[in-house]
C-alpha cells in the first residue's frame, strides 16, 4: 500500500502530458497563480509600497493612476485576498464591468453590484435597487440574489430591504476627499439578514461595501477615478 | 488567469466554517467503524446528508474494514465493504488471511421529528457468504443539539449476543452465496443493542454502546479477538467537514481506530466554479444609429469566411473549445464546436455565443451552436443574438435565456459550410499517470500512453499502451471457472501483459438519420478481447428515453498484451438491446438485455446518480442463464462504480475524471466487451437532460 501511495504521489506531480493543450495541469496552474498574485497587490494605509519597492504618497499614486486615462475602481476583500485597482472592460448603458488581473470581473449598475465572475462562489445576477431607491430612505423593496448552488443548480435568495440615511460624511479616496451621504441598506429574509453600505456623492456611488455571496461575504469598492 | 490560491484557501476555510455550522444545529448522523451511519460498531437510525459519499477505514486488532458508502437519496444508502482478517490461521490451519467483500443497504423509514425518532432498517452483507451478515432496525432520537440516543434490534451477527428469542423463525444457512440471502433476513435469534453519542464541542464527540455482536467468528472460532465485554467506548474528532477520526475501546480488550473521508458531490471544495470570467457580450450598434453595420453584403466577400473562423477559433481557444466547422448566411451562423475542457455543456455554449457576438457582423441575428462529440453533432442550440445582448445583465438571466433558446437535433452539416480545415487529419497523444484499483486498497499505478489520429470528422484511429510502475496486488488465484475465462484470467493479463497494448481501434461515428447515432469500432477493443463492435442509438434531444442496439463479434486476446489470439481460440457473438431512462434529479437507469461474452444470455440493470459537476455514483447487477454455481462465489455479476471529476477536486476546469468499479466477486458470467465511445454517454451532456440541470452556467 505504501509503495503504491508513494508511486502515485510521484506520478501525480507529473500529472500527465500530451499534444492536446486542453489546460494546464492543476499543479502548474496553482503555482502560476501564486506567482501572478504577488504582482497586483497594494497595501492599505496612507503610504503604499509599489511592486518596485518605492514608497508613494496617495497624491503620487493618484497621479500615476490618472495617467492611464481610464476609470479606476479599487476592490478589496479579506476573503479574496484582494486589494487592487481595476479597470473597466465593458460599458453597456448604466452597467460597468471591471476586471482584475486574476481574470475575475465585477459588474455594477450605477455602482450597485449585480454580477461577479471568476471568484468561485459568484453572484450570477441580481435584482438590485437603483441609486434613487437607495436614497429614498424608509421605502421597502425586494432584492433578489441569484447563484449557482448545490450541484450547480440555479438558486436564489430573496430579501425585503429598506434603506436608512446615516448622515453626511466626508471620505478620502487615494488622496482626494469627497462629501457623501452615507446610506445603509438593510435586507432581511426568514433565514437571515445582511446590510450594504453606500457613500453617495450627488447621485453616484463613490464608495460601497456590498454583499456578494455566502462564502465571499462583503467586498469594498471605491471609485477612484471616474 | 486563475483565481488566487489564497482565495481558494480562505474560501476552503470559510466553507469549513459554514458547513460545520448547520451540522451543529441539525447534528447529522456520524459514521461508525463499518462505514455506515451509527455509533462505534453498531448502526443507528440516522442517515447522512443526501448524496454524501464516504470512504471509511476501521481497524480492530487483526481485522480491517474498508467501506465506501453513498447516500443515494435522502432515505436510501448503500455501502460496499472490503474486509480482511489477518492471523486467520491462529486456531485452524490454512490461509493466514481471509478476505470478504460485502454490500449493505439501509433505508430510513422514519425521519426524526419532535416526538418521533429516526428509524432505519438495514441489511448488512446482504449477498455474501455470511461472514458479516446482519439485519437491524435502529431508532435514534436527538435531545437538544448535543445528545443522541440509539436503540435497536439486530439479527444475524447483530443478534448473536444477549438474544431475546427468534420472533421470525430459525435462520437457515447461506445458500447459494452471492445472491440476496432473503430467506435469512430477520430470521434467527434477535438481540437488542443501544448506545449514546454526546457532542462535547464542535470538534469532539464521545460515544458509548452496548453491542449485540458476540464476535463468534473472530473470538470463539478463530481466536483473533478476546470479547470480554459487550461495552464499547470511544472518542471522535472532526475538524473539517471532510475528515473524521475515531479511537475506541472495544469489547473490553481491544483498541480500535477509525478514519473517514467524507465528500459532498453536490458542492465543490472551491465553493464554486473557478476559472476566469467570460468576455462580456459585444453590443451591436443600434440599427437606427448605424444602419450600414446591418448590411449583409459582407457574405459575398471571398475572404470573409476564413477570417471569421480564424477570429472565432482564437477567442474560443482560451476556453479549450475548437471550431470544427462554420457556416453562415447574412443572418444566421452555425458553428460546430468541440469542447475539450469545460465540464458543463451550458458553459461551453455560453462562451461560444459570447465569442460569436464579438466576431460575427451585426447582420447575423441567429446563433446556431452544434457541440460535436467524436466528430458527430450531438444537438443544436439556437440562440437569438438580441436575447443574448438584452439579458446579459438582467436578473435571473439564466431562466429567461433558457425560455428563449431552442435545443434541437444537430441536423446535417450545411452545404455551404467552410469545411474542417486544419483539424483533420490530426494526431494527438498524451502520457498520463493511471491508478487502477480493482478493490479499495489493492491495485497498481502506471503510465498510459495514448494516441488518437483523427482522419476526418467521425473517423478515428486510437490506441493506448499501459506500463505498470508499482503494484501491491498479490498474484491472484488461478481461475477455476467452468466457463470460458473471458474475465477471470485478469491476473494473467496483469502478469504477462506488462507493458500491454490496451486498445488499438478504428472507429466510425455517424448520424444515419435525425435522432439516430451510430458507431462501428474495429480492432483491439480492450485488454482481453478484440474484434468488431457496432451500435445504433435512438435519442431525441429532449427525450428522457433512449433506445440502443449493439452487436459485437470478438476473439479473446493473448495474455501478453500483444496482437495474438493463439492462447484461447475463443470467439463469440455478443449483443444487447438497451433502454436508457433519465428519471430526473440526476438518476439514470439502464436496462440491457442480450448475450454476454461467455455466451450466456441475460440482462443487466444499472442505476446511476449523476451530478452536474461530473460526479457519478452507481450500481449494476447482471443476471444470466449461468448457474450461481458456475458463476462462482458471487452467484451473479454485480458491483458499484463511481467517478470523481478532477475539476471538483482541484478546481480547474477539465472534463477528465477519476473512475472506478468495484465488484464483490469476479466471474465470467454477465461480462460485456469494454469498448470505448459508447454513444449514450458521449452525447447526453448536450441533450436537454444533460444541459438543463446546470443551465445557469451558460452565463458563467
Amino acid at each position: 500500500m505504501l509503495k503504491l501511495a508513494a508511486a502515485l504521489a510521484v506520478i501525480g506531480m507529473l500529472a500527465g502530458c500530451g499534444s492536446e493543450k486542453t489546460g494546464p495541469s492543476p499543479f502548474v496552474s496553482a503555482l502560476g497563480a501564486m506567482a501572478k498574485n504577488t504582482v497586483s497587490k497594494v497595501k492599505g494605509g496612507k503610504t503604499e509600497e509599489t511592486t518596485d519597492g518605492t514608497v508613494k504618497t496617495p497624491a503620487e499614486r493618484r497621479a500615476a493612476l490618472e495617467k492611464a486615462g481610464k476609470p479606476i475602481l479599487r476592490v478589496s476583500s479579506k476573503t479574496l485576498g484582494q486589494n487592487a485597482f481595476v479597470t473597466v472592460i465593458d460599458t453597456k448603458d448604466d452597467v460597468l464591468t471591471w476586471k482584475t488581473r486574476d481574470g475575475a470581473t465585477f459588474s455594477q449598475r450605477n455602482g450597485v453590484l449585480i454580477q461577479t465572475r471568476g471568484l468561485g462562489p459568484d453572484l450570477m445576477s441580481a435584482q438590485a435597487p437603483s441609486v434613487g431607491q437607495l436614497l429614498a430612505a424608509g421605502t421597502s423593496y425586494q432584492r433578489i440574489y441569484y447563484f449557482l448552488g448545490d450541484d450547480d443548480q440555479g438558486t436564489r435568495r430573496t430579501y425585503d430591504c429598506s434603506t436608512a440615511i446615516v448622515g453626511k460624511e466626508t471620505i478620502e479616496i487615494v488622496g482626494r476627499s469627497h462629501t457623501t451621504t452615507h446610506v445603509t441598506e438593510t435586507c432581511e429574509r426568514p433565514l437571515g439578514k445582511l446590510s450594504n453600505d453606500y457613500w453617495i456623492e450627488g447621485s453616484s456611488i463613490r464608495k460601497s461595501r456590498q454583499w456578494v455571496s455566502g462564502m465571499i461575504g462583503y467586498i469594498d469598492f471605491e471609485r477612484v477615478i471616474d | 488567469m486563475q483565481p488566487s490560491p489564497r482565495f481558494l484557501l480562505s474560501s476552503l476555510a470559510l466553507g469549513t466554517a459554514l458547513s460545520t455550522a448547520p451540522a451543529l444545529a441539525e447534528m447529522t448522523g456520524t459514521l461508525n467503524m463499518n462505514g455506515v451511519t451509527g455509533l462505534i460498531d453498531m448502526p443507528s437510525g440516522d442517515a447522512q446528508k443526501d448524496a454524501t459519499f464516504s470512504f471509511s477505514m476501521g481497524v480492530v486488532g487483526p481485522i480491517t474494514r474498508t467501506t465506501l458508502s453513498f447516500q443515494a437519496s435522502e432515505r436510501l444508502s448503500a455501502s460496499f465493504r472490503f474486509q480482511t482478517w489477518r492471523d486467520w490461521d491462529t486456531l485452524i490451519p490454512g490461509d493466514d488471511k481471509e478476505t470478504d467483500r460485502s454490500i449493505d443497504l439501509r433505508y430510513q423509514v422514519l425521519k426524526e421529528s419532535r416526538f418521533v425518532p429516526a428509524l432505519t432498517i438495514g441489511l448488512q452483507d446482504l449477498t455474501g457468504k455470511g461472514l458479516f451478515s446482519s439485519e437491524y432496525v435502529a431508532a435514534t432520537k436527538t435531545f437538544g443539539d448535543k445528545l443522541k440516543v440509539t436503540a435497536g434490534l439486530g439479527w444475524g451477527r447483530l443478534g448473536s449476543y444477549g438474544g431475546i428469542g427468534t420472533p421470525f423463525g430459525n435462520r437457515p444457512p447461506v445458500s447459494p452465496t452471492g445472491t440476496p440471502n432473503a430467506d435469512q433476513w430477520f430470521r434467527g435469534e434477535a438481540a437488542p443493542f443501544a448506545g449514546v453519542e454526546y457532542k462535547i464541542n464542535d470538534y469532539w464527540t464521545i460515544k458509548g454502546e452496548y453491542s449485540s455482536d458476540a464476535y463468534l467468528l473472530e473470538d470463539d472460532e478463530r481466536g483473533l479477538i478476546e470479547r470480554d465485554s459487550p461495552f464499547n467506548f470511544g472518542v471522535e474528532y472532526q475538524r473539517s467537514p471532510n475528515m473524521r477520526f475515531g479511537a475506541y475501546s472495544l469489547y473490553g480488550s481491544e483498541f480500535a481506530l477509525a478514519f473517514h473521508i467524507i465528500l459532498d458531490p453536490k458542492s465543490r471544495a472551491t465553493g464554486g466554479v473557478v476559472g476566469p470570467a467570460p468576455a462580456p457580450v459585444k453590443a451591436r450598434p443600434s440599427r437606427s444609429a448605424d444602419p450600414d453595420a446591418y448590411d449583409g453584403g459582407w457574405v459575398t466577400q471571398a475572404d470573409a469566411g476564413p477570417i471569421l473562423r480564424e477570429n472565432l477559433a482564437k477567442r474560443l481557444a482560451a476556453d479549450g473549445i475548437a471550431v470544427e466547422d462554420l457556416a453562415y448566411t447574412a443572418t444566421t451562423v452555425q458553428v460546430r464546436i468541440r469542447n475539450g475542457r469545460i465540464d458543463a455543456g451550458s458553459q461551453a455554449i455560453g462562451r461560444t455565443a459570447r465569442a460569436l457576438s464579438h466576431v460575427m457582423p451585426a447582420s447575423v441575428e441567429v446563433f446556431e451552436i452544434v457541440p460535436v462529440v467524436n466528430g458527430i453533432g450531438a444537438s443544436k442550440i439556437t440562440i437569438r443574438r438580441s436575447d443574448l445582448e438584452s439579458l446579459e445583465y438582467t436578473a435571473d438571466n439564466a431562466t429567461l435565456l433558457r425560455e428563449r433558446v431552442t435545443v434541437t437535433d444537430a441536423g446535417p452539416v450545411p452545404d455551404y459550410s467552410l469545411g474542417d480545415e486544419g483539424l483533420y487529419p490530426k494526431f494527438r497523444w498524451s502520457l498520463r499517470p493511471v491508478l487502477r484499483l480493482p478493490e479499495p486498497r489493492k491495485g497498481d499505478v502506471g503510465l498510459r500512453l495514448s494516441g488518437t489520429y483523427d482522419i476526418a470528422p467521425g473517423l478515428v484511429i486510437s490506441g493506448a499502451i499501459y506500463k505498470e510502475l508499482a503494484s501491491n496486488r498479490d498474484g491472484g488465484a488461478v481461475s477455476t471457472s467452468p466457463l470460458q475465462h473471458v474475465r477471470t484470467d485478469g491476473s494473467l493479463y496483469n502478469e504477462f501483459g506488462d507493458p500491454a497494448l490496451e486498445r488499438l481501434t478504428f472507429a466510425w461515428y455517424a448520424r444515419p438519420a435525425p435522432d439516430f447515432y451510430s458507431r462501428v469500432t474495429v480492432g483491439y477493443l480492450e485488454r482481453m478481447h478484440a474484434g468488431i463492435s457496432g451500435e445504433v442509438l435512438w435519442k431525441p434531444v429532449d427525450s428522457q428515453l433512449a433506445l440502443g442496439v449493439e452487436l459485437n463479434y470478438t476473439k479473446q486476446r493473448d495474455t501478453d498484451g500483444g496482437f495474438g489470439f493463439g492462447e484461447y481460440d475463443y470467439d463469440v457473438v455478443t449483443g444487447h438491446v438497451s433502454a436508457y431512462y433519465d428519471f430526473g434529479n440526476g438518476y439514470l437507469g439502464e436496462l440491457d438485455v442480450g448475450r454476454y461474452l461467455a455466451g450466456d444470455v441475460g440482462a443487466t440493470i444499472s442505476l446511476d446518480r449523476v451530478f452536474a459537476n461530473g460526479w457519478r455514483v452507481g450500481a449494476f447487477a447482471t443476471v444470466t442463464d449461468v448457474s450461481a454455481a458456475d458463476y462462482g462465489e458471487g452467484g451473479f455479476d454485480k458491483g458499484v462504480r463511481f467517478t470523481i471529476p478532477l475539476n471538483w477536486a482541484m478546481g480547474t476546469d477539465s472534463r477528465r475524471g477519476f473512475g472506478m468499479t468495484f465488484r464483490p466477486t469476479g466471474g465470467d458470467g454477465g461480462a460485456r466487451v469494454d469498448v470505448d465511445g459508447r454513444l449514450y454517454e458521449s452525447i447526453r451532456d448536450y441533450h436537454t437532460d444533460g444541459l438543463d440541470p446546470d443551465w445557469g452556467r451558460v452565463w458563467r
